[in-house]
């Protein structure tokens, strides 16, 4: 007689079995086969033997001074956009749950950037932002602010700093059903208890609100630091990485690195690095938060 | 001899049933998979399909052709990813630019070794488009189809600041002075446009200024991408970006097209699509085209087009013959009827070539100049793409960046 238990997890098992064939096949076996993509020599000279070469590919990248440029174009893309489009969602949620009428019309007029093609939103960015765009047919011709058109797009900071603005409004309606999901099991009470503590408004959201959506908070936060890195649509079609690939990103590099100059093995390894950076910041996110839970 | 007759009659039958089986087996078709970036909507594709390849499978039974297509960039990037996984076509149209990365590769065969035929078929092939096939001594390719780049001028915006096309490169720097600056609405104009730095933009600058990229044998830059033409070459160019006459290549410029039909960029130098653009988009706009002005390295504009290349896991034989068929005048004749400028000497001299639209770039076509044929290409290009950044935007002088360009494309090339 086998025990049940046993036959239990046999069962289980055998569950579990298909899931986890799908998950090796279409997930552990790619990662591995990209690690050991990183450390051979794959370019076009060598794209079919692919010989072992250590941590050759990663020490190209960390003397490739255009890998730095992109490395702090990809952080300042992240740094900027993650806390704009969670302080923005997080304000229009707690607006949003104040108020009876027109909500649901407020919540779809705000979630419809996020339905958004990316494609298309990047191209009227830039038809906005172009030096001849609407921008500055505005600022020079209605308004009458500037003597002549900006150059937005064609340095590095103008260029990026027009893909944040477009990342960060596609990106509120995301984080404001987020927050007005996590709003909602905010307990009553504890406002009441607040309140008759003295507490104010900004005193409420201070004391009662952000410590009730705090999980809430750690999750949006991790998601949009991937989101951020992840950058890619955007900037190939707003500025393609021009002046220089000054404008270019983790993701837009390599891409560029493969596709282009047939540097997978570079390419796999900036992966890696890339991935590493993401659990670096979401070790210390965690980190962060757990100190001030304490 | 009764006792013989059946395990005889059962040898003959197995006998008859191999012979048949055989000739069954021969007479089985060969599919050859032809890769190409013919946009599936164009009237390249509709020759291709409902002319060319007909007539290919009528003259030879035994062959069909699988014809795919694909964006051009992804074709590319799908000969990369295939030849990972061993599932490359037999006959693919490729840019010029990337055979040298695919020979590398070792995935294309080298035609002059493998096809006994080869200096017959290629002798029927324009010299300066077969050029594009030759690597390390080696033909991979067959050239297809070829192109190069003439300057289009905006008539009116010409006769307004009283400039004559310009000759020479002298000439064409005072022209550019003289057409940029305001229109009568107030917005600023520019003489020239040229959408990007990279080799395709800056080459036709360097030859016609007298300078080179690499020596003949295309294994050193220095001394080449740096020498005096050269840094001459650039620096004119670089200051014409700086005082207002050149532009482009900025991601927040008018698009060339929209720019030139608009009467925001007077001068550009194009390929023979713009004309069919233009055509399309802005049909009123009167333009002139004419030669790349002559510098003291004459008037010598950048090699484009596209050759057809066999990969290694081809059906070599049937391969041949559909490479034969679309380089051969027939085939050419027909795709000239769609707007590529052939490479066959026959098809040049027909009545629908000379007739053609794109018969000034037949000229350009003999003495433009093809970029330099080596894997590391894109590399370099990029290289290329970065220096002039630096010197437009007067970060770095000519002289300096292009030092530094030549030491790297001198690593690159070794």
């Amino acid at each position: 007689m086998i025990p049940k238990s046993r036959v239990h997890r046999a069962q289980l098992a055998l569950l579990l079995l298909p899931g986890l064939l799908v998950f090796a096949l279409f997930t552990v076996y790619p990662i591995l086969r990209l690690f050991w993509m990183s450390l051979c020599d794959m370019s076009f000279s060598s794209m079919l033997s692919q010989p072992f070469a250590g941590l050759s590919n990663y020490r190209e990248i960390f003397q490739d001074q255009t890998f730095w440029i992109v490395f702090v174009n990809s952080m300042a893309y992240t740094l900027i956009t993650v806390p704009g489009q969670m302080v923005l969602g997080l304000l229009l949620a707690v607006l949003l749950s104040g108020i009876r009428r027109f909500s649901v019309t407020f919540r779809v007029l705000n979630y419809m950037p996020v339905v958004t093609s990316w494609v298309i939103a990047s191209l009227v960015f830039r038809y906005i932002f172009n030096t001849e765009g609407l921008l500055n047919y505005f600022l020079w011709k209605v308004l009458g602010v500037t003597s002549s058109n900006i150059r937005w797009l064609d340095s590095r900071w103008g260029g990026l700093s027009v893909a944040m603005i477009l990342g960060v409004w596609k990106g509120i309606g995301w984080n404001m059903v987020i927050f007005l999901a996590a709003l909602q099991q905010v307990s009553k009470d504890l406002y009441e208890a607040a309140e008759i503590d003295g507490c104010g408004g900004w005193g409420k959201f201070l004391h009662v609100t952000l410590p009730g959506i705090r999980g809430t908070i750690l999750f949006v936060l991790i998601e949009l630091t991937i989101g951020g890195f992840n950058v890619f649509t955007s900037i190939k079609m707003i500025t393609g990485g021009r002046p220089a690939h000054q404008t270019d990103t983790l993701l837009t590099w390599m891409y560029y690195k493969a596709f282009s100059t047939g540097k997978f093995g570079y390419a796999a390894a900036l992966s890696f690095v890339m991935a590493l950076t993401l659990a670096l910041l979401a070790i210390v996110q965690f980190r962060m938060m757990r100190s001030r839970d304490a | 001899m009764r006792t013989y007759r059946k395990p005889v009659a059962a040898f003959l039958a197995c006998l008859m049933l191999m012979l048949c089986s055989c000739a069954f087996a021969e007479s089985e078709p060969v599919t050859i998979n032809f890769w190409h970036h013919y946009s599936a909507q164009s009237a390249e594709n509709e020759t291709l399909m409902n002319v060319l390849i007909p007539a290919f499978e009528a003259e030879n039974p035994g062959i069909r052709v699988n014809a795919v297509s694909h964006e051009w960039a992804e074709l590319h990037d799908k000969v990369l990813v295939s030849a990972n996984s061993n599932a490359l076509p037999d006959v693919a149209r490729c840019d010029i630019a990337w055979l040298p990365e695919f020979q590398k590769m070792g995935i294309l065969v080298a035609l002059d070794e493998e096809m006994p035929d080869f200096a017959q078929v290629s002798g029927q092939l324009l010299d300066s488009a077969m050029s594009t096939a030759v690597i390390g001594g080696h033909y991979y390719a067959l050239a297809l189809n070829t192109n190069s780049k003439i300057v289009f001028y905006n008539t009116a915006m010409l006769e307004a600041a009283g400039v004559a096309v310009p000759e020479t490169m002298d000439e064409w720097c005072e022209a550019l002075r003289k057409l940029s600056g305001e229109n009568a609405n107030g917005q600023q104009i520019w003489g020239w446009n040229e959408p990007a730095l990279a080799g395709w933009n800056i080459c036709p600058f360097i030859w016609s200024f007298g300078g080179s990229l690499t020596n003949a044998e295309q294994t050193v830059a220095s001394g080449y991408i740096n020498s005096p033409a050269t840094v001459r070459a650039v620096e004119t160019f670089a200051a014409l970006v700086q005082e207002g006459c050149i532009t482009g290549f900025n991601a927040g410029d008018i698009p060339m097209t929209d720019g030139f039909g608009t009467g925001r960029y007077a001068m550009m130098l194009e390929g023979p699509w713009k004309s069919a653009e233009l055509a399309g988009a802005y049909p009123d706009v009167a333009y002139g085209t004419a030669p790349i002005p002559a510098g003291e390295g004459g008037s010598v504009s950048v090699l484009g087009g596209e050759d057809i290349a066999m990969f290694s896991t081809a059906h070599k034989e049937a391969a041949w013959k559909f490479m034969q068929f679309m380089t051969s005048e027939f085939a050419e004749t027909e795709m000239a009827k769609c707007g590529q400028i052939p490479v066959n000497k026959a098809a040049l001299e027909s009545d629908t070539v000379k007739g053609a639209d794109y018969a000034p770039f037949i000229a350009a076509i003999e003495t433009a100049k093809a970029r330099p044929t080596v894997a590391a290409w894109s590399e370099m290009d990029n290289d290329l793409t970065v220096a002039m950044t630096a010197i437009v935007t007067g970060e770095k002088t000519a002289q300096e960046a292009l030092d530094e360009l030549a030491a790297q494309w001198d690593i690159l090339l070794k």
